[in-house]
Order: C-alpha cells, then structure tokens, then sequence
C-alpha cells in the first residue's frame, strides 16, 4: 500500500467519562507525552458504545478505534463496562474475520488515575497503526460504479 | 406424522387452548410449502410435514396475537426459545409441536444434480439416507448429503430443544464437514483477499432487507438502518454501507441466530449469507460458551455476563 511519507493515523478514541476520560485529562495535567492522533470522544460509559460507533468511525476514514472504559468492577454503573466488554470482543473478532486488520480496534480499561496507561495504550495503538497503513477498507475503489476518490 | 401433527392441532383450536395455529401447507409451486397461519379448525386438515417445510415459522410468532400453536423444526424450535429469552413472546402462551427434522432438501441442488428445472421433475421423495427422484417414469437416486441446504448439513440438533408434543422419534444429526467448506476457504485468506470478496459479493446487495425480514430474531420496532438521525447507513447503493448493515445485523443477532439459513435462502441476489451468521455463531461459542436458543431460563448473552471473559481482547 503506498503511503504519504508524512501520513499520521487518525484514532478515534472512545473515553468513558468516570475513568478512562478523567485518566487522559490526568496524562495532559501531568505533562505526560503520547501522539496527537487520537481523536477523543466523550461517553458516559464504555457500555454506551454501540457496535455501530467503531464501524462508523472505520467507515467515516478513521484508522483505528480504541474504546477505553472503567476497570471490571469499577463501573460508576455497576455493569456497564462488562457489556461493553461483551460486544467489543465480538465486534473484534467478526471484523477480524471480514478482513479488518486487528490493530485498528482496540479496549482498554484505563482508570482516572493511570494516566501512563492512557499515554502508554494511544502510543501502541499509534505504532501498530503506523505498521498497517492508512485505512482503505471503505474508501471506493476503481469499477465499483461509485464516484472514485484518487488515493495517493 | 402428518395425520398425528393434523389431530392434534384441530384438537387445540377445538379445546381452546390456542388461537391460532402456525405450520405448514402445500405451496403454490411443485415441491414447496407454504406458511399457514389460521384460527380455523377446518384449515388444519392442509397442514403437511414434507422434505420441503423451509421456512423458520418463529417469524410469525412475534406477529399473531393471542394463544399459539406453532409448528417447529430443530433449528425454529431454538429460536422459539430464544424469542422467550428475550421476552417476546410467553412459554405459557406456546404450544409447541416439535418435527424431530431430518434436513430440508434444496431445490436449486436438485435441479443441478438432475439437471432439469424443478417443473419437469414427476416426484422427490426422501427414503432413509437416500432421495430418490422420477423424471420421465425413471428414478434418480442421491445421498441426502448432496441435496439438503447447507445448514441443515452442519446441523448439531435436528430434534426441537424445546417441545409440548413432539411428533415422532428424535432424529439424529447428519453432521457433514463439507458443508462448512465455504467458511474455511474463507479463513484461508489473507484479510485483505477476504474483504475484497465480501466487496464482490455485497456489491450485489439490492438492500431489500429480506435478510431482515425473514429473520425470527431480526424483531426490532424500528431498524437501525431507517435511522435518519444520526444516519448510520447511508441510502446510496454503496456496497460499503451494504456491508455495515450485514456486519451490524449479525452483531445484533449474536446469541440469537441459530444458523437456520433463511436470510441465505431468501437473499435475491444469493450472497452467502452463512458464512458470516455461521461465523457470529461460532464465535458466541467460542468466547462464552454459549448455543443461542438452549435454555428458555438463561438471560440473553448481551445482557449478561461473566466476571471473568473475553479478557485478552483488552489491555
């Protein structure tokens, strides 16, 4: 896959509000360095993210998703996150089976006060990003009728 | 069977213990059934059991109102338990009349191993493990292995899990390894070979949404795909979108799909449906260990969950 020498991935990041989003405001207090490339979202839960936001975020041109939420059995809702738990694994597995590379999704559970974990699961992500290249999976290819958009 | 199966159904609407009767009765076409869905005690004398009763009946049971006796194969009977799983339908409400299945044929493999148009054949008949067929005053015989619908190939449990009266002996199931030869091409691949053939195959997606339609555990209200706001699948004919609503069904559909194979069958453009439902099936296994449609007392698997699961998807 040919790629832009100055290519950055783009990372959308699904930070639940209790931990893991208090955890990345810790990391950006505590001066803590990890890349620019996510792109942070803010939802009250882990177990608000629906299936549909990771494949939205894929199909929209990001290169990777990570989903971050509360330790098990930290849950500010008790049980959300071990849903959330649930239907990211399937998620994963089955787009793993369609051909979607397993670097691009990624969870974790980061609390309000790992900041380093934060820091340290955007780099990773980052890097296994880099390894696989830009997300070409939904973009039009030649031939399928569709208005094509030139890749680099 | 089909006599026992048409006494006891009269005798229900009779006795007034159901209001509406679900099964199966000849078709319009040569070698295809139909569904019958009546209060009319007369009507029951039209019900048949045959090699061709395809249909998962448990569709129609989230759409009757009222008592319901319904007709059931292994795979039907397993989402008949699955929609009580989920609270749609009520145990006390079900009369359940179990046909212990033995695999319903395939027409459209008939008419290749045969090579003639389902119209010119006289008679298909199953006899034991054979099938045999009259074209012209001859007869044609196969093995059931090389007529039957793929996912009656791989079945695990042909004989209804859950049943009020069950209508014969328990059958066994025929369990071929071919028939899951499409899934293992498949995870042969590289992924990017994969998804360029499922670019190739859901390029042909008309977005009928039969899929859906056919599906007894496809029950939302309202789909995600007819959201508007925010708009998830975007209404141009892009095979992108088209995958994301298959992805997304079969997400919603996980612990519910039993692999009965109707969204296949009643997919207009023949996109092989199972390989991604058999897939989702698999992996629900796998990772929690758990069979949609087995136990009418267990929660629902997105509902539920383990303290311990799944971790190595997280870090």
């Amino acid at each position: 896959m040919k790629q832009k020498a100055d290519w950055e991935p783009r990372l959308a990041g699904f930070l639940c509000k209790w931990c893991s989003y208090a955890g990345a405001d810790l990391a950006g207090t505590s001066r803590k360095k990890y890349p620019a490339n996510i792109r942070i979202i803010k939802v009250p839960c882990s177990g608000r993210v629906d299936p549909l936001f990771i494949l939205k975020a894929l199909r929209l041109g990001f290169d990777g998703v990570v989903v971050s939420g509360c330790h098990p059995g930290d849950c500010h809702y008790q049980t959300g996150n071990y849903r959330a738990r649930r239907r990211v694994a399937i998620t994963k597995r089955f787009l793993e089976y369609l051909g979607v590379e397993p670097q691009r999704i990624q969870a974790s559970w980061v609390s309000a006060s790992e900041a380093g974990k934060f820091a340290e699961v955007v780099t990773e992500v980052t890097r296994g990003l880099k390894e696989v290249g830009p997300n070409q999976l939904f973009t039009e290819r030649q031939g399928d009728g569709a208005k094509t958009e030139k890749q680099d | 069977m089909e006599q026992r199966l048409r006494s006891k159904t009269r005798a229900l609407l009779e006795q007034g213990k159901v209001d509406w009767i679900i099964g199966f009765e000849p078709g319009s076409l040569k070698f295809t059934t139909t569904p019958l869905i009546t209060k009319d005690k007369n009507d029951t004398d039209r019900l048949v059991i045959n090699p061709f009763i395809v249909n998962n009946l448990a569709n129609f049971l989230t759409q009757v109102k009222g008592r319901v006796g319904i007709v059931v194969k292994g795979c039907d009977s397993r989402s008949v338990v699955s929609l009580i799983q989920d609270n749609k339908v009520a145990r006390e409400d079900l009369v359940i009349l179990g046909i212990p299945c033995t695999g319903v044929i395939d027409l459209s493999k008939i008419e290749k191993l045969v090579g003639k148009d389902r119209d010119e054949l006289n008679d298909i008949a199953r006899e034991g493990d054979k099938v045999i067929i009259r074209v012209n005053g001859k007869k044609k015989e196969f093995p059931t292995t090389q007529t039957l619908f793929d996912n009656c190939l791989a079945c695990e449990l042909p004989t209804p899990q859950e049943y009020d009266i069950l209508l014969g002996e328990p059958s066994s199931p025929i369990a071929n390894p071919a028939a899951q030869e499409g899934i293992k091409k498949l995870k042969q691949m590289t992924p990017e070979q994969r998804w360029i053939f499922w670019e190739g195959e859901l390029s042909r997606c008309i977005r009928c949404y039969a899929c859906r339609n056919v599906c007894p555990a496809c029950f939302c209200q309202r789909c995600f795909v007819e959201e508007t706001e925010p708009q998830w699948v975007f209404p141009a004919p892009r095979w992108q979108d088209n995958l994301i609503f298959q992805i997304t069904r079969n997400i919603h559909v996980a612990g519910r799909c039993t692999d009965c194979g109707e969204c296949e069958r009643a997919c207009p453009v023949n996109i092989p449906l199972r390989s991604l439902t058999r897939e989702m099936y698999d992996i629900v296994g796998e990772l929690f260990q758990f069979k949609a449609g087995m136990d009418k007392d267990a929660p629902p698997l997105m509902t539920h969950y383990e303290e311990k699961e799944a971790e190595d998807f997280f870090r």
